[in-house]
């Protein structure tokens, strides 16, 4: 399958202005500043297929934005090559800029006051495209995101659900074969959620289109995505499967007991494993992950169990622990004294 | 041709933006009024102790009012407002969906807003020139009208390109609204022929803050004061100022796109 996103040891450096609090310390500042390099992305590499979607996880200030925004042109790297469809991003070259597209789920880009018809057809015009092809991809877009009833109403007057479903629609007049999504959900109800993932699916699957989708709901990267790229603090720390990192990164499994006629003491499966839940018909082991299985078959020897269940732990609880993980590259560096 | 079309569009974009607002409207002929008493009474004070300043008659400088507030409603109709947007989208990184667009990001950010009511100062301006040039009993030809229309287009560009290096330092500073109070104070300065201050200021008004391009120079087109030299000097300077705020522009980009969070 063509490859059309293509990253090389990506990495992005920013200089932030450090002072204390207060105001004495403001206007120090004034005149020496003391700044710092911080290392957003480190030496990232990856390479992303045209069809496919791929989560990118990381907690707040990974890095995950910065790399989008490197991808998308909108910042120059520090270092490294990236590469979108041929293009070099940050070239910013019109006939990349026609192929890609990128939504902030914490900006709009929909002019506030008027209805979000009347801001496609600028963008109609911005990205030239014909009348009928322009007609024929509004005409899905409004099929598969239910959009008839919105579309004349002044943003403003939306809801934050159905202001998202335009800002969608509208960053995909294009009918771009990338698309960077920068937490496309956030703020959204259940509803409007699945609404948007299954649009997302639909798109991928009837355009062939690349995804890089970053959320904090873990719900959208299971629907959506077989794959994910986890980055912490601007290192990439896994790239594979969603199932895999499971794996990599947590070394134990739930087992679900449910006793048979006889209630069970739980005192008693204390011995087999570590008891995280006690309900009425249901008790909850945590064993290590190698043990799962044989501590199961010991458990339906030894008890009158009726049903016994090994579960994998929720992705956001794997993800949470990825995230607390210490950072272990990325040693502060010295202050930098630099007078203005 | 597309540019064209681009321009018309996000015109008609903020047009109807701001027919939802209509209070603007009354509050805009409110605000011309009392522009226009002031200036026309500091006229009529100045020239109740003297017939002549500097060489200008009182009826001439009914005509450079004129164009002032010409001049003023083009430049608060088209240029500042989308200058005054791209200052917040700079400063609220909104600014990241245009430079997303294929189309030139400079060209992009400086038709996006127009204040239509603007229009009350522009017409105020053209019945100012009139009735100046009906007290002068000056006939102004087809010719003269052309130079006028001219130097009009010059000094417009003049002060574009002005607006956008002032407004493109917020690539570095990020909030930058108090050059807006600058330029303003600076314009107003304008209602008179920069020819009557002392030679330091008109100094800065012709070069540092293009004023007197913008105002003098257009009324002096319409009242045969015009030289040759002035006209040329004016094109050259219009050239020189659009070449030079396209590469400060460009430059004040990749900053933006170097620092950006």
């Amino acid at each position: 399958m063509a490859t059309v996103i293509r990253v090389r040891d990506l990495a992005r450096t920013y200089q932030v202005t450090e002072r204390e609090a207060g105001l004495a310390a403001a206007l120090r500042s004034l005149v020496r500043r003391r700044t710092r390099q911080v290392k957003a992305v480190d030496r990232v590499s990856f390479e992303i297929d045209a069809g496919e979607i791929v989560g990118f996880l990381g907690a707040n200030g990974a890095g995950k934005t910065t790399s989008l925004k490197m991808l998308s042109g909108l910042l120059y790297p520090t270092a490294g090559e990236a590469s979108v469809l041929g293009f070099t991003p940050s070239n910013r070259e019109a006939a990349f800029l026609s192929q890609i597209t990128l939504v902030m789920g914490q900006r709009n880009q929909l002019v506030w006051d008027v209805p979000a018809v009347d801001s496609f057809e600028l963008s109609r015009a911005v990205y030239r495209l014909p009348r009928d092809e322009y007609r024929q991809t509004l005409d899905e877009l409004i099929d598969l995101l239910d959009l008839q009833p919105v579309l004349g109403v002044p943003v403003r007057n939306l809801s934050l659900g159905e202001r998202m479903k335009c800002e969608i629609a509208g960053a995909l007049l294009h009918r771009p074969k990338v698309l960077f999504l920068d937490e496309p959900t956030i703020g959204l109800d259940v509803t409007a959620q699945r609404r948007i993932r299954a649009f997302l699916k639909e798109y991928n699957t009837r355009h062939n289109a690349a995804i890089l989708l970053t959320s904090h709901y873990m719900a959208d990267v299971e629907a959506l995505c077989k794959r994910v790229i986890v980055i912490h603090h601007g290192h990439l720390i896994y790239d594979g499967d969603l199932t895999h990192l499971r794996q990599q990164f947590t070394t134990y499994k739930t087992i679900v007991v449910k006793p048979g006629d006889a209630p069970l003491d739980p005192a008693l499966l204390a011995a087999y494993g570590e008891i995280i839940c006690e309900e009425v018909g249901q008790i909850q082991l945590r064993v290590h992950r190698l043990d799962a299985a044989r501590t199961t078959a010991r458990l339906l020897a030894d008890f009158p169990i009726t049903d016994v269940s090994i579960v994998e732990p929720p992705i956001e609880e794997v993800i949470e622990r990825v995230f607390a993980m210490p950072d272990r590259e990325n040693v502060e560096p010295e202050p930098v004294y630099e007078a203005v | 041709m597309r540019y064209l079309r681009l321009i018309g569009l996000s015109f008609k974009m903020s047009i109807l933006n701001e027919l939802q607002y209509r209070a603007n409207f009354v509050v805009q002929i409110f605000q011309t009024a009392l522009e226009l008493l002031v200036a026309l009474g500091g006229l009529s004070i100045v020239y109740s102790h003297t017939s002549d300043l500097n060489g200008w008659s009182a009826s001439e400088l009914v005509v450079v009012v004129g164009v002032y507030f010409l001049i003023g409603g083009v430049i608060n109709m088209l240029i500042q407002p989308s200058m005054i947007r791209l200052m917040e989208d700079v400063h609220q990184g909104t600014l990241d969906f245009t430079l997303l667009k294929p189309v030139d990001a400079q060209f992009m950010v400086s038709v996006r807003e127009v204040r239509l009511w603007k229009l009350v100062n522009m017409i105020v301006g053209c019945v100012l020139i009139g009735v100046g040039l009906a007290r002068l009993n000056a006939s102004v030809d087809a010719g003269q009208a052309l130079v006028f229309l001219t130097v009009l287009a010059l000094g417009l560009l003049i002060v574009y390109s002005f607006w956008m290096m002032l407004t493109t330092c917020a690539f570095w500073f990020t909030r930058i609204e108090n050059i807006l109070v600058i330029f303003e104070s600076m314009y107003e300065a304008g209602r008179y022929p920069v020819r009557i201050y002392p030679g330091w200021l008109q100094f800065t008004l012709t070069f540092l803050v293009p004023i007197a391009f913008a105002v003098t120079v257009p009324a002096e087109a319409l009242l045969g004061r015009l030289t040759a030299e002035t006209l040329l000097g004016a094109a050259g300077l219009a050239a020189l100022m659009l070449i030079t705020a396209r590469l400060f522009w460009q430059r004040g980009l990749r900053h933006y796109s170097g620092a950006s969070a």
